[in-house]
């Protein structure tokens, strides 16, 4: 599937100090389903295995993520952007976004995303309150990804806008 | 096609790379990272997590404060250097060879020539397992508008093996991953192989490059920094003589004969004599070396007005009294070592030398040796990880004779001649040891009086060892004088020759390929030692250091400078020596105490530099 967007004036981009990757959180709870665009995200520790990913409190991802305690972090490559600003400029509360993504369940019981550079599987093992923000510090489950993206460089929030 | 993830690195979290610094007393402690991100907007939060393997955890907790250098794509090479440095050595920005600033505004080391560098305080740190969650306050972002419109490098461009040819490696990569030639070769592998079971990315990832608490307190027992060197070789060789500078070489022996050569062949500015106890050999040694003049008795010699230093290449128990002759006429010294048989003439010497205002330096080869320098920094700029064991073996058959064979004489037998050389090797290269055991098999030569064998063993608090074989009893045959081992490699130091060796730890593209030639044999059979090493290349003729190191002395004299080794240098090694014969007497460890001035603290004084 083609989306079609222009670039986007998100808060997420313009006031944001540092280049990041950009990736997809999606999540699911009692029926609802949701894919939100993320740049705040990276490691946390080899072991145990964990992600953290910081997640507007406003936001429906948040909420399910809080009533699910799971969640799948797509990671996107650079060919990805469309798909980047439809998830980061849509609310899931008015649509539903992920119908009009590639998504499949994998081997941990999440929604992945094809031929994404990768996708992982995480369950929250800790919260922080940061204001505006909440931190998910999350063990990780699982992942796969396309052997045929590999080439491929991450997708940044500058190839979308420039942080101030 | 779809495949499972076996480790956290496949999952691609890591990505763009910068160099965190913070300060670490008076050094500053740098780490190359992929992992950190922003976290909130309002205020500007970013959470990192330095490993606690790393000295960069224990600092940034401590100050509070640090630096993200946000790096540039241009700036591969430099990140690719930081990435490999020795994770415990100190000074890594000169080692790497990166710009350090300090920004007058919040007090935070930064580099300089990044992407844009974060300045940062730190609110909360997290307990999260091998590595450290930090939440810190975005003081100030700052664009370096040099870089204006270049994308940050990205983690995947510097990690793994990183190709020496990146754009072609690019090119490579792309063609076998886009037409599936990748996937093809894999899925004719699992046909063949059978499919591999599910890769369990925790467990695989905890093998790779994770660690328990256990084992962190297991790796951190000896340290999370070595700062246990107190000695470095020369950064730089010694400039050329800008005056005439008049040297005597007391001494006749074929030593003092090799000396003067040296001397002779050191700088055109040189005016050499040559002194004796005999006139003849005096004058024979003095015509055959292209000296001035010859003079005998270094009495003389130390009254002579023509003469400026002397080069005192006398029997081991005559260097106090060489020295003492030297100081009283206000003559500069070169003595051999060791720099004498006990501790109490050495410091009456440094005394001596301090008192008159003149240089004494020992003459030690080894501190001027290429191949101990290219070790130190192979070591620092991190080519086997972590340095755990030091090898030397040394010496060869010699049946010595004449003062020689007198132990009171010598101060001992082959671990006093030879042992002072390997004592100093051991400092430059791993540190300061701290205990020492000595043993030996049984003696051959019965004709001296002095051990004509003995090994060595040293060990220090901070996890290293250190072993020397030296012998007169027998051959040495065709070996590297020194080993140094480390987790990620080893080095083969030759004497004499104009190259280290280097076998690292992660197999070279060459070998990586022949280690799939299948029957296993003809791979053991293709994969030769030359191919699995890295011969490090040395600069410059003088591959022993004899030459180097009399331009040191030399130039020392000519610039009114101490010279790059003090003799609390020379002292120390001789008290290393020293403590080691007492293990052997006792049969024990034995305690080497630690050296009683640093680098930082030398300067005129009796810390055995000159008061020029």
């Amino acid at each position: 599937m083609r989306l079609r967007f222009e670039t986007m004036t998100s808060p997420y981009l313009v006031e944001s100090v540092v280049e990041s990757p950009v990736g997809l959180i999606v999540s699911e709870s009692r029926g609802r389903v949701n894919a939100m665009t993320v740049s705040f995200f990276s490691e946390v520790a080899h072991h145990p295995t964990s992600l953290w990913v910081s997640i507007n409190k406003q936001s429906l991802t948040h909420e399910l993520v809080l009533e699910s305690g799971r969640f799948s972090l797509i990671v996107l490559h650079e060919e990805q952007k469309e798909i980047a600003l439809f998830c980061g400029t849509v609310s899931g509360r008015d649509c539903d976004k992920c119908s009009r993504l590639a998504l499949y369940r994998g081997s941990q019981g999440l929604l992945h995303l094809e031929h994404a550079l990768a996708s992982v599987a995480c369950r929250v093992s800790e919260t922080r309150d940061l204001g505006d923000h909440t931190l998910f510090l999350a063990a990780i489950l699982g992942g796969e990804f396309d052997s045929r993206q590999t080439f491929r460089r991450h997708l940044l929030t500058t190839d979308l806008a420039s942080p101030k | 096609m779809r495949l499972p993830a076996a480790t956290i690195w496949d999952i691609k979290i890591q990505c763009v790379c910068s160099i965190v610094t913070a300060r670490e007393g008076t050094d500053v402690e740098l780490w190359m990272c992929g992992n950190f991100g922003q976290a909130s907007l309002d205020p500007p939060r970013i959470v990192i997590n330095p490993n606690r393997l790393y000295p960069i955890e224990a600092a940034m907790r401590r100050e509070r404060r640090f630096a993200i250098n946000v790096a540039p794509a241009s700036a591969r090479d430099a990140v690719i250097r930081a990435s490999r440095m020795r994770r415990r050595g100190p000074n890594k920005a000169r080692v790497v060879g990166l710009p350090l600033r300090e920004d007058g505004q919040h007090g935070i080391p930064y580099l300089e020539g990044c992407l844009r560098t974060l300045f940062c305080e730190v609110e909360q740190v997290l307990d999260t397992g091998d590595h450290r969650v930090m939440i810190a306050r975005v003081l100030e972002s700052r664009v370096n508008p040099a870089h204006e419109g270049e994308r940050p490098l990205l983690y995947p461009e510097v990690s793994g093996t990183p190709s020496k040819w990146p754009a072609l490696s690019k090119v490579v990569r792309t063609a076998i991953t886009a037409t599936g030639l990748k996937d093809a070769v894999r899925g004719l592998m699992s046909r063949h192989r059978g499919a591999p079971p599910a890769p369990d990315l925790p467990a695989n990832t905890y093998r790779q490059g994770g660690q328990t608490e256990e084992e962190i307190r297991e790796i951190l027992r000896h340290g999370v920094r070595d700062e246990g060197r107190m000695i470095a070789p020369p950064e730089r060789p010694p400039a050329a003589l800008a005056r005439k500078v008049g040297v005597c070489v007391a001494g006749t022996g074929q030593w003092g004969s090799f000396h003067c050569n040296l001397f002779h062949k050191a700088d055109p500015n040189v005016e050499l004599y040559v002194c004796g106890r005999d006139a003849n050999r005096a004058a024979r040694l003095a015509r055959a070396c292209g000296a001035r003049d010859y003079i005998v008795g270094l009495e003389k010699a130390a009254e002579d007005p023509r003469i400026e230093a002397l080069a005192l290449i006398l029997p081991h128990h005559l260097h106090a009294w060489g020295v003492g002759l030297a100081a009283a006429a206000g003559k500069h010294a070169l003595v051999e070592k060791p720099i004498a048989t006990t501790l109490e003439e050495s410091d009456a010497m440094i005394e001596a030398a301090h008192r008159a205002g003149v240089i004494l330096m020992v003459a030690e080869d080894v501190h001027f040796r290429p191949a101990i320098r290219e070790a130190v920094a192979a070591i620092a700029r991190g080519d086997i990880g972590e340095p755990l064991y030091f090898k030397a073996h040394a010496g060869g058959l010699l049946r010595p004779e004449g003062w020689k064979a007198d132990a009171r004489l010598m101060g001992g037998g082959v671990l006093m001649d030879i042992g002072v050389h390997y004592a100093r090797a051991v400092r430059l290269v791993m540190g300061e040891p701290d205990r020492v055991l000595a043993t030996r098999a049984q003696q051959v030569n019965t004709k001296i009086s002095g051990d004509d064998s003995v090994q060595v063993l040293f060990s220090s608090q901070l996890g290293w060892q250190a072993h020397m074989l030296l012998s007169w009893a027998g051959p040495r045959g065709h070996s590297p004088d020194v080993i140094v081992l480390g987790e990620g490699g080893v080095l083969h130091l030759w004497p004499g020759a104009g190259y280290v060796d280097l076998y690292p730890a992660t197999p070279l593209p060459a070998v990586q390929l022949l280690s799939h030639v299948r029957p296993a044999w003809l791979a053991e059979k293709l994969i030769l030692p030359r191919i699995e090493r890295v011969r490090l290349p040395l600069a410059g003729e003088d591959q022993r250091g004899y030459l180097t190191e009399v331009r040191e002395f030399l130039a020392a004299v000519a610039e009114g400078r101490q010279p790059a080794t003090v003799p609390r240098d020379a002292r120390r090694d001789l008290e290393i020596v020293l403590r080691a014969y007492e293990a052997l007497r006792e049969q024990t460890w034995v305690g080497v105490g630690s050296p009683s001035v640093t680098p930082s603290s030398r300067g005129g004084g009796p810390d055995g530099s000159c008061c020029l």
